[in-house]
């Protein structure tokens, strides 16, 4: 299998031209040890000829652990016979940042006898605003065959692989090395005269880019235009992707309603509409989250803005032991913690790129809320203040949601200063790209790909959690009495874990089911109260629970404990893909079971005093 | 690794207001050695002509520009890469 080698440094537009020369038919694997995945794809036109995408990076002199990895695959890569091209991206408006790496590139190549071409982006940003580079000048300084591409309106792309087909068929002489040998400090130089004698005259692109930050960063314009688009941000997680969510739910119902009664068997029927179908909706339902999320997010990125919004944020979070990077990660885990632990891609610092899936689960999800609606409902007087202004139960909610949220910053606090020399880091220097206006296209296929990843990856751990609750609440009776099954039984095993917040075996049940997500509690205790459709309807529950010998104490120490426990099989499958680690999810899982216990343990203590 | 600016010591970069001009003039000695390569891949290189751009309030992350780039860089790390002025 022929292989040709896409590299090139960070806002270079590598993962627009990698989608535009590939199509959808794209794989996408990682390297052990780090969380970048390395995609690879057909080269449209040349079917026996893949494209392999290597991770974006400034140098191939690496300061991270995660860094090291990925260019020692390069390095590997370049040794692997298969690999006959390296195609080398750089940034036309901004020789300067892209022309060290380039050489560095074209010296380890030189190493290996591969062909190099350098592909020069945006091509047409030069062209629009009557800029250029002086390209044959800058082959012959290279001694490098230089392509003008724009990945984002097409131009140039044909030429790509009529150039690699040309090289094959050529009957190619071994390449003479130019800059073999070459110590970094002198290409370096090199690269800096380059820039300076070839690159774009006048700063027109800096001074356009100047205008709109002195906007978007202003302390007044900046700060309501940041609010502004993080409400849409937000917005979009809930408002756009529900259509599609009820969509999938209903369409599941469907087909279960007219698959279910053809069987004949009762379990067989059971089976296939509690566990198979509910199995699949478990993981099918995120999907809309996660496309539409992966899709916006995209779209700030590539218009320029995330760099604005990381700066914006980074100060406050880095009191935290957290970055800017880490606010849209949080912020979506808000909605949902699975497209939160997937836009923690952006983090590029491995330590706080961990620091931020520690913060994500214990931000106030939308899974929590029927949950914590249930036990305020409950627990909570629903008188007001203020000339009914101000509600206790409103209150309550707003209490619980800050509370999730004060304890992710203290627990990254803690572990940051902790921990303070044993993580991998790197520096906040953010590169600021200019502001463009983003091809809808690669977003939309970008976004297509990362929901198949999610299905791929975490469907089938998410699946097989389902089938196994289900069949411990089903058997030995058939379905007929949560109470007496297995998953009953195994309430009653565990009680004495949860009498001391005063819950009995129901509740242990409840939680125990919760596990496949966290709204579950709600529908279990439905039935096991004898109460049908309790998630549409909380009334009866509510009362059922109040006329329970079930306490104020016991219903906060709930409420405390679903903030804090990471009670959901999705973000530990996700998590554990994300972060390359099976371990990780599982860590967390026990320390925030642990941490949600005592705290718990203590609110109920207190409470009772009362 | 914030540092503490005694009177008379060497300007830094953090210390650039919006507008200003500098060229850099190194990097003091608590600045890891690996964050110095990796600014002087960037471009941030003594003798670099360097200007602030930006300068947000509330201590967020000042907005450089080298050459053609603009970066935004915090506290942390421009305040330990030396500056000397370039007049106006």
């Amino acid at each position: 299998m022929t292989k040709v080698l896409l590299i090139g440094s960070p806002n270079s537009g590598k993962s627009m031209l990698f989608n535009r020369l590939t199509g959808l038919s794209q794989k996408v694997a990682n390297f052990p040890g780090i969380t970048v995945d390395v995609a690879s794809g057909k080269l449209q036109g040349m079917d026996d000829v893949y494209l392999v995408d290597f991770p974006g990076t400034y140098s191939l002199k690496a300061i991270s652990a995660e860094e090291k990895v990925a260019v020692a695959q390069f390095e590997k890569a370049l040794a692997d016979a298969d690999v006959e091209h390296v195609l080398c991206l750089i940034d036309a408006t901004r020789l300067e940042k892209s022309l060290f790496f380039t050489l560095q590139v074209i010296r380890e190549c030189e190493l290996h006898d591969k062909p190099v071409t350098v592909l020069a982006n945006m091509i047409d940003v030069l062209e629009a605003n009557n800029l250029s580079i002086d390209l044959p000048a800058l082959e012959a300084a290279i001694h490098t065959r230089v392509l003008p591409i724009s990945a984002r309106s097409g131009k140039g792309l044909a030429e790509i692989s009529e150039h690699i087909r040309a090289t094959r068929t050529a009957d190619r002489p071994r390449q003479r090395p130019h800059l073999t040998g070459t110590p970094d400090e002198i290409l370096r130089g090199t690269a800096h005269q380059l820039a300076q004698r070839l690159g774009p005259r006048g700063d027109v692109l800096v001074r356009t880019q100047n205008r709109l930050d002195a906007f978007f960063l202003h302390s007044l314009t900046g700060g309501f235009a940041f609010f502004g688009i993080m409400y849409l941000l937000f917005q979009s997680i809930f408002t756009w992707s529900t259509p599609a969510m009820d969509a999938i739910e209903a369409s599941l119902a469907w087909i279960a309603d007219g698959i279910v009664p053809l069987i004949g068997s009762q379990v067989l029927q059971d089976f296939t509409a509690d566990a198979l179908f509910s199995g699949i909706g478990a993981f099918l339902v995120f999907v809309p989250q996660i496309f539409v999320l992966t899709f916006v997010i995209g779209l700030l990125e590539d218009s320029g803005y995330m760099a604005r919004a990381t700066l914006i944020c980074h100060k406050p979070l880095r009191y935290f032991g957290l970055t800017g990077k880490s606010f849209v990660p949080m912020l979506s885990g808000v909605a949902c913690a699975i497209p939160g632990i997937y836009a923690a891609r952006a983090v590029d610092s491995p330590r706080k790129r961990l620091l931020t899936y520690m913060a994500i689960p214990l931000m106030p999800c939308s899974a929590r809320l029927p949950v914590y609606a249930l036990l305020i409902a409950a627990f909570i007087p629903g008188d007001t203040l203020l000339g009914g202004l101000v509600g206790w139960q409103g209150l309550a909610m707003f209490g619980i949601y800050f509370f999730g949220m004060l304890t992710a910053l203290i627990i990254t606090g803690v572990v940051s200063r902790a921990r303070k020399d044993q993580f991998d880091d790197l520096p906040f220097v953010l590169e600021l790209p200019p502001y463009r206006l983003p091809g809808v296209k690669p977003l939309l296929r970008n976004a297509f790909n990362r929901a198949k990843h999610f299905v791929v990856k975490a469907g089938k751990i998410i699946f097989t959690v389902t089938l196994v609750i289900w069949v411990l609440g089903y058997f030995p009776n058939f379905g007929t009495d949560l109470g007496q099954s297995w998953l009953g039984h195994l309430g009653r095993l565990i009680e004495p874990l949860f009498a001391p917040l005063g819950l009995d075996w129901r509740y242990g049940v409840a939680i125990l089911t919760s596990f496949l997500a966290r709204e579950v509690f709600v529908g279990t205790l439905g039935t096991i109260f004898g109460i049908e459709g309790a998630e549409e309807n909380m009334v009866p529950l509510v009362e059922q629970i109040q006329n329970s010998d079930l306490t104020v104490a016991s219903g906060l120490a709930l409420l405390v404990f679903f903030a804090i426990a990471l009670q959901c099989v999705s973000t530990m499958a996700i998590l554990s893909k994300e972060a390359r680690s099976g371990t990780l999810a599982l860590k967390m899982f026990g320390a925030y079971f642990v941490l949600a216990y005592v705290a718990a343990f203590l609110v109920y203590q207190v409470a009772t005093l009362f | 690794m914030k540092k503490t600016q005694p009177p008379g010591a060497p300007k830094t970069l953090w210390s650039l207001r919006r507008g200003e001009h500098c060229a850099i003039a190194g990097y003091d000695d608590l600045l890891a050695e690996a964050y110095k390569v990796r600014l002087m891949e960037f471009g941030f290189y003594p003798g670099e002509r360097v200007s602030c751009l930006q300068s947000p309030g509330f201590g967020a992350p000042k907005v450089y520009r080298v050459n053609n780039t603009i970066y935004s860089l915090d506290d942390e790390i421009a305040d330990h890469i030396l500056v000397e002025s370039t007049g106006p």
